[in-house]
């Protein structure tokens, strides 16, 4: 190569005012925080807004938002650390009927109840964690889901204490029949999760979660302990889930132990992995469209039980085959395109 | 019998070989010979299917084979002995060699094959009912060597045999392929033990840094400067 | 037998007493006292109960290992053809039935429920070939990477779309027989034996035999292992992954809807017929070690014999817990399963 290689490296681009960094920095801004106050903003406005203050759609915001908060636990495991916590449900419900029946059998308030529910999911998921995070990969989504299954059987079974299949009737959070406040409770409770979890995530423990999920031994070479911090991640997941369980214990008002079903599980995983593993916010997104086209076939193809199941199977599929990055890549890759308007 | 013309190949957006070419002919014993990382095993890999490359022409019997899958060219009579072995752990010795011969349907072949295998290397009839994954550095490569003879070929390549062996089992190893070439099968050799190879050799390539250096008869190549000083440490 | 097997036990060079010490037997030692104290307790129920269940859950689990021995891929859609192995022998067994009613023929009400039984596999082998050619081999052509979670995830979805798309078609009521054969049980020792469940039992074995010599003594079986031990190996020896990767899902796929079809009369069927065996393949296979067929086989025995026992002396209700509990605590003493696993692949995530 010779003395005349230096001259042959590329230039740094200069700070010019050509439209090329004029696009760039413009993006810049607009992906920072005007983005994300704007979403905030939108997402408390939306009960205002035609079409979405109609009594129904409202109740379908609440359980999107309630969908995506989560996807965003769900990813937070899935998308950092590469593990499937295939027992998901089980978590939420976990903490559901935690809450549950600590407000009904001692007269708890739910707002205490609902923390915990997240403990006691908290709990569950650290013994889980540390028994079954030390097998990685297929091994440990399958034990998760094997908890899944237990706990799920256990409240089936212990009639006595949850009613089992006949279905637990649980206080609200709120005396109002009004479903708003509800709305606003379930979009805090979804930001709260976002930003506490992307907190973690941009932290020095974060950095070991990436780490360990793109390559445990190099991790382990670099003095990364990755079973200490597996099991801190699984744990930190199902605490949220149980937290979010409780919400849904206290804003349906009943409980059956079907809220622990599997296909609860590929619900959230699927809105996850559609949404863009990895990206926290990804999941969220794409949970909105999901439970809207959910109700939507609901309530307009009555006679077409599981129709919207199929089509998010097949969404699934589609993405694991063609785009696994998701939506959130797309979304990123447009990003970029709009960057370099030139290249 | 075999032509490589103008080969590049790599592995993903890292290229190895550049412009290679050289030939084998029918009955030949040919070795393509250099350092650690001088594309060697990407050749082999390129003929034998595993790898596909981005330019160049592979022709076996006068007909292209760059591109086909493993499987299609292992049936044209091509037989690859990998530096990496591919052995099958769990399974025996004698399952190994029958597997080998996958691609032969007539049972009688199948037994000459096998005596013909057993005979060249005792020791594995010794061990026959052994699981492949039980036996020792030289007995694998034995195994490999049998296994790729196993199925009746017309050409084998083979790649470095030698490598971490004890110079008794080495001996066994050129022999078995000295048996072989009287067969009348053709054989390219990739080698870093140099100066055997030479000596069995009927022509070999220097091949260094991805591309061909050097051409000539195994004994011209041994009075080479070039190859004395690099590896033969004269 | 070994689609793949646990490669450190030489079959000459362990003595017989510490070969007879290693988990594999201390395990099947320790099932057959069970069966034998039970048994002997409480009568014969458990070995019998056990035994036909166990040859179902056998071949289930045997196709769940293959497929993930063989092509990496841990199928969450497997229970979904025992599912579809229930549909097809319903619906062919059914209207022979009311034909039956109207015409009835000793010689064709005999033969009937095979008919069923025999479409269900050629169904389910069908299907299997199809999801192969559509959606796996284009995924392997695409990207390689993360291909375990990947699959998991889309046979999760996969799964999803079959339970649905069965309850869209034909509805969620449980389409059952009583029975398959009009004919009275037999009595084995107080035991009272249907002889639906007998023919199941009979069908398992001779599958399992079959399979075995398939697999042990045929050159495709061979090939089959082979690709499970060393893909490059196998390439290089001429044998066509495709036709490798097609031919073991189709088994798979096969065997499950065997074992649904075999079973109709204790397992009706509805959308979500599958789920249980599924999971009861899984935890088999988990149990057993992934990839090891062997294991599978005699793990698919021991299971149902844990379920039986379970159900019988803690409470019908309690079959997932006690599982559960148990087989992490054997995870945690080895991780491989209690056969040993060597698979390719299987810590990649």
């Amino acid at each position: 190569m010779g003395k005349h290689a230096w001259t042959r490296l590329k230039k740094l681009p200069p700070n010019s005012t050509s439209s090329a960094s004029n696009a760039r920095r413009t993006m810049d801004r607009l992906s920072g925080w005007p983005l994300k106050a704007g979403v905030v903003a939108l997402l408390f406005a939306l009960p205002f807004i035609p079409p979405f203050d109609r009594e129904d759609f409202l109740l379908y915001l609440i359980g999107a938002a309630l969908m995506a908060a989560q996807a965003i636990a769900f990813d937070f495991t899935a998308g950092y650390i590469n593990v499937v916590n295939f027992g998901f449900a089980a978590f939420v419900g976990l903490g559901g009927y935690t809450s549950a029946l600590l407000v009904v059998r001692l007269g708890v308030s739910p707002w205490i109840g609902m923390f915990v529910g997240a403990a006691a999911a908290a709990l569950v998921g650290f013994f889980t964690g540390a028994l079954t995070l030390r097998l990685r990969g297929i091994y440990a989504a399958v034990m998760a889901w094997f908890v899944g299954l237990a706990l799920l059987g256990l409240t089936r079974n212990l009639t006595d204490l949850t009613r089992g299949a006949l279905g637990l009737n649980v206080p609200t959070l709120l005396e109002t029949a009004d479903n708003r406040p509800y709305y606003y409770i379930i979009v805090m409770m979804m930001l709260i999760t976002f930003v506490s979890l992307r907190y973690i995530i941009n932290s020095h423990v974060g950095l070991a979660f990436r780490a360990i999920g793109q390559n445990i031994e190099a991790a382990r070479a670099s003095g990364v302990d990755p079973t200490r911090y597996l099991v801190l991640n699984f744990t930190v997941s199902c605490a949220f889930a149980g937290w979010l369980g409780g919400f849904y214990a206290h804003y349906y008002g009943i409980l059956t132990p079907d809220v622990m079903n599997t296909s609860h599980t590929i619900e959230v995983l699927a809105a996850a992995y559609i949404g863009g593993r990895g990206s926290l916010w990804g999941g969220a997104l794409a949970a909105f469209p999901l439970i809207f086209f959910r109700e939507w076939l609901r309530t307009s193809l009555v006679d077409l039980p599981g129709l919207h199941l199929v089509i998010y199977g097949l969404l699934l599929i589609l993405v694991m085959m063609y785009y696994p990055g998701g939506i959130a890549e797309l979304l990123r890759s447009i990003q970029r395109r709009l960057k370099r308007p030139f290249s | 019998m075999l032509e490589v013309r103008n080969v590049d190949a790599g592995y993903d957006f890292l290229q190895v070989i550049w412009d290679v070419t050289f030939h084998v002919d029918d009955g030949e014993f040919v070795a393509l010979i250099g350092p650690n990382g001088a594309g060697k095993t990407t050749t082999l890999r390129s003929i034998a299917g595993l790898l596909a490359p981005p330019r160049g022409d592979v022709r076996f019997q006068n007909r292209p084979i760059n591109g086909l899958p493993a499987h299609q060219i292992s049936r044209m009579g091509i037989s690859f002995v990998s530096e990496t072995l591919n052995l099958f752990p769990a399974m025996s010795v004698y399952e190994n060699l029958l597997l080998g011969a996958y691609t032969i349907h007539n049972k009688a072949t199948i037994q000459t094959n096998l005596s013909f295998v057993f005979d060249l290397f005792p020791h594995l009839h010794e061990r026959r009912n052994q699981l492949a994954g039980t036996l020792s550095g030289g007995e694998r490569k034995m195994l490999a060597i049998a296994r790729g003879m196993m199925s009746s070929p017309t050409l084998m390549l083979v790649d470095e045999p030698s490598l971490g062996l004890a110079p008794k089992v080495t001996l066994a190893v050129f022999d078995a392929l000295q048996a072989l070439r009287q067969r009348g099968v053709t054989i390219l050799l990739v080698e870093q033990n140099v100066s055997m190879t030479l000596h069995m050799a009927d022509r070999a390539y220097v091949i260094e840094q991805g591309r061909i250096l050097l051409e000539g008869k195994g004994t011209d190549l041994l009075n080479n400067v070039h190859v004395q000083k690099a590896y033969l440490g004269i | 037998m070994s689609a793949t097997g646990n490669v450190t036990q030489s079959t000459q060079s362990i003595p017989f007493i510490r070969r007879m010490l290693s988990p594999t037997w201390i395990t099947i030692w320790l099932t057959v006292i069970v069966v034998i104290i039970v048994s002997v307790a409480k009568g014969p129920f458990a070995l019998v109960n056990s035994l036909v269940t166990g040859g179902m859950w056998a071949l289930m689990a045997a196709g769940l290992t293959l497929m993930f021995g063989v092509m990496n891929i841990p199928n969450f859609a497997h229970g979904e053809f025992f599912m579809i192995g229930t549909l097809v022998a319903y619906f062919v067994f059914n209207p022979i039935t009311k034909y039956l009613r109207q015409n009835p023929s000793p010689a064709l009400a005999a033969i009937a429920p095979f008919a069923g039984i025999i479409l269900a596999v050629v169904v389910g082998a069908l299907l299997g070939f199809v999801i192969e050619k559509i959606i796996f081999s284009q995924l392997r052509r695409r990207s390689k990477e993360q291909w375990v979670m990947n699959t998991f995830l889309l046979t999760a979805g996969l799964s999803v779309v079959m339970i649905n798309g069965t309850l869209l078609i034909w509805g969620s009521e449980f389409k059952g027989v009583t029975r398959y054969w009009d004919v009275d049980p037999l009595d084995f020792f107080g035991v009272n034996l249907p002889i639906d469940r007998i023919v199941a039992f009979v069908i398992a074995l001779i599958t399992i035999v079959a399979f075995w010599f398939f697999m042990q003594r045929t050159g495709i079986g061979r090939a089959i292992r082979a690709v499970a031990q060393d893909e490059v190996g196998a390439q290089m020896l001429g044998i066509d992954l495709n036709l490798v990767h097609t031919l073991t899902l189709s088994l798979s796929s096969a065997l499950a809807a065997l074992a649904g079809a075999s079973l109709l009369f204790m397992f009706p069927s509805y959308p979500t017929v599958g789920l249980k065996p599924l999971y009861v393949a899984w935890y088999v296979v988990i149990l057993a070690g992934l990839g090891n067929v062997q294991g599978a086989i005699a793990g698919g025995f021991i299971v149902a014999l844990l379920q039986t026992l379970t159900s019988y002396f803690i409470g019908p209700g309690w079959e997932d817990v006690v599982p559960t509990a148990l087989i992490i605590l054997i995870l945690l003493f080895k991780p491989s399963g209690l056969f040993g696993s060597e698979v390719k692949g299987v810590w990649e995530q």
